[in-house]
């Protein structure tokens, strides 16, 4: 049986970057389809400069492009709240409030005004990314991993339809990333949300995907399966070397 | 515990420093070095002291000091509000269109070289011989330097907060508050202490060559004690206006950047 209940549909998507030679530049992202599911946790996987983030950033709202992207078949073409990008970057969440009001502030604009509740869902979602007690303090008296793991509580804590991450671990050292793609999975699998994340890393895409794409030059999607193995999945999980090397060839040609 | 106990003997060095030069001028004031003219130049330093009383008590012209230097800040304050405002509402325009933005960047390239006391002659033709005279030098010396930081300061915003702040539903209003101005803060508190430094100097300057009678203000209050061979009145005015100096800079500046850029980790 296929899962019809898609969340995000990406209809003909073509991105082409306004350059200042305007040479007529070449499509970046061309004629682009894509339909995820509901609590679909998709892994994207591609060599350098192949779209992703341009795709993601399409999806987002940040960029102008062609062709239609439908959340729950509504047009979104603007950024909203039902589509939250964690970045890369470590620096991402804002330097001038505590950890808790990066995660109070876009609640406060959603219209909920009630200071304990505010707390209360702070509290919530600090926890459920294991930051215990950082509360008060600011963005810069934290490490790289503690600040990603503040955006994805700024996401989550948004109630977002959609997350979409770039990269979110790749700066990070080999064990905090470990240990976040762990707790990630947990969560993505207690949330009611729906995670593109996208990686350079195979096993890392196999972890946590449900369903992994690979893509290729121009937004091509050359590879699309089912995750069938068994969760949580580890190196020494039946078939994971032939699927880890199915991807990696993938990814050669 | 080593940084306190540098700190410590730097204070020390200073004291020390200032007790000589006060020494020094102490006895030069003794010695009538420059003869008749000693007592002008170089007034003893207690009767700099004294005269900081007579400038309270007797003050010039039945006013006390008091009034002048309040005078002079009423001014100063007024201008200053009216310059970072205009400096904040023009740089905000410059973000929405791309048009007002190099405009106002020439516009702020230009007038910035131009010293406030040059536009004195065609400012008292328009406002007439009034305090709006000393107001609009003091705006004129804040809003152009305040401009070009808040401008650079709105353009060294990191895309990513802006587009942070897209993504959770802020509008283009509301992005202004939300995200630049507290996200280019270094910026805009050093433009706020150039400005501030430009006005308080186009101030005095402006109030000396064109003290108003009907304006009391410091510079006039300096100019007059100069007339009547007061030095020690001017120099302890002097004083007064190094202290205002300090007590910006360290009772409203320091403040400041202690519970913001400091606080944040974004002071430069
Ligand atoms: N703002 C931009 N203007 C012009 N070209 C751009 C812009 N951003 C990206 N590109 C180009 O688009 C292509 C795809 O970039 P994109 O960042 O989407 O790749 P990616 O798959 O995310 O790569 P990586 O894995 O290295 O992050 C690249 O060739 C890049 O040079
Ligand atoms: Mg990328």
């Amino acid at each position: 049986m296929e899962n019809t209940d898609n969340i995000l549909e990406i209809k003909h998507l073509t991105k082409v970057y306004q350059d200042e030679t305007d040479t007529g530049a070449d499509p970046i992202l061309a004629d682009l389809n894509l339909k995820v599911g509901r609590k679909e946790f998709l892994s994207v996987l591609g060599p350098s400069g192949c779209g992703k983030t341009t795709m993601l950033r399409c999806i987002a709202g940040f960029e102008t492009y062609n062709g239609e992207i439908l959340v729950d078949g509504v047009s979104a073409a603007k950024p909203g709240t039902d589509r939250i990008m964690v970045f890369q970057d470590f620096n991402q969440i804002f330097p001038w409030q505590t950890v808790e009001k990066n995660i109070q502030y876009p609640l406060r604009l959603q219209g909920i005004k009630d200071k304990e509740q505010l707390q209360a869902v702070s509290d919530e979602y600090l926890k459920k990314v294991n930051l215990d007690g950082v509360q008060k303090k600011y963005p810069h008296q934290l490490s790289g991993g503690m600040k990603q793991r503040v955006a994805i509580a700024r996401a989550l804590a948004q109630k977002p339809k959609i997350i979409l991450m770039d990269e979110p671990f790749a700066a990070l050292d080999a064990m905090t990333r470990n240990r976040l793609q762990v707790e990630l999975l947990n969560i993505s699998s207690q949330e009611d949300c729906t995670f593109i994340f996208i990686t350079h890393n195979i096993q890392e895409a196999i972890v946590l995907g449900d369903r992994i794409i690979v893509m290729s030059k121009k937004g091509e999607i050359k590879v699309d399966e089912k995750n069938g193995l068994k969760k949580p999945i580890t190196p020494a999980t039946p078939g994971y070397g032939e699927m880890w090397q199915r991807f990696h060839d993938a990814l050669e040609v | 515990m080593n940084k306190r106990r540098e700190e410590f003997s730097d204070l020390i060095v200073k004291i020390v420093f200032v007790a000589v030069v006060l020494l020094i001028w102490e006895s030069v004031a003794r010695a009538n070095l420059f003869g008749s003219r000693s007592r002008l130049i170089f007034p003893t330093i207690g009767e700099i002291g004294r005269a900081f009383v007579t400038n309270l008590t007797i003050g010039y012209a039945g006013s006390s000091f008091l009034i002048y230097i309040a005078n002079s800040l009423k001014l100063l304050i007024i201008g200053l509000l009216i310059g970072v405002v205009l400096a904040f509402v023009f740089s905000g325009l410059s973000m929405v269109s791309r048009y007002f933005y190099s405009i106002y960047n020439l516009v702020v390239s230009v007038f910035d070289l131009l010293p406030g006391v040059a536009l004195l002659p065609v400012v008292i033709i328009i406002f007439g011989v009034t305090p709006g005279v000393i107001v609009f030098l003091v705006v004129h010396a804040v809003i152009w330097p305040m401009s070009r930081s808040v401008l650079d300061g709105f353009m060294a915003v990191p895309r990513i907060y802006v587009e942070a702040g897209l993504n959770m539903g802020l509008s283009r209003g509301r992005l202004l508050f939300g995200v630049y101005i507290p996200a280019a803060m270094s910026y805009i508190l050093s433009g706020l202490k150039v400005g501030w430094a430009r006005a308080w100097r186009g101030l005095l300057s402006a109030e000396m060559i064109f003290g108003l009678a009907n304006s009391l203000g410091i510079g006039l209050y300096i100019n007059q004690m100069r007339t009547n061979l007061k030095n020690a009145e001017m120099y302890a005015t002097l004083i007064v206006i190094v202290l205002i100096g300090v007590v910006v800079q360290y009772g409203i500046f320091a403040p400041i950047e202690k519970c913001t850029v400091k606080k944040w980790g974004m002071s430069k």
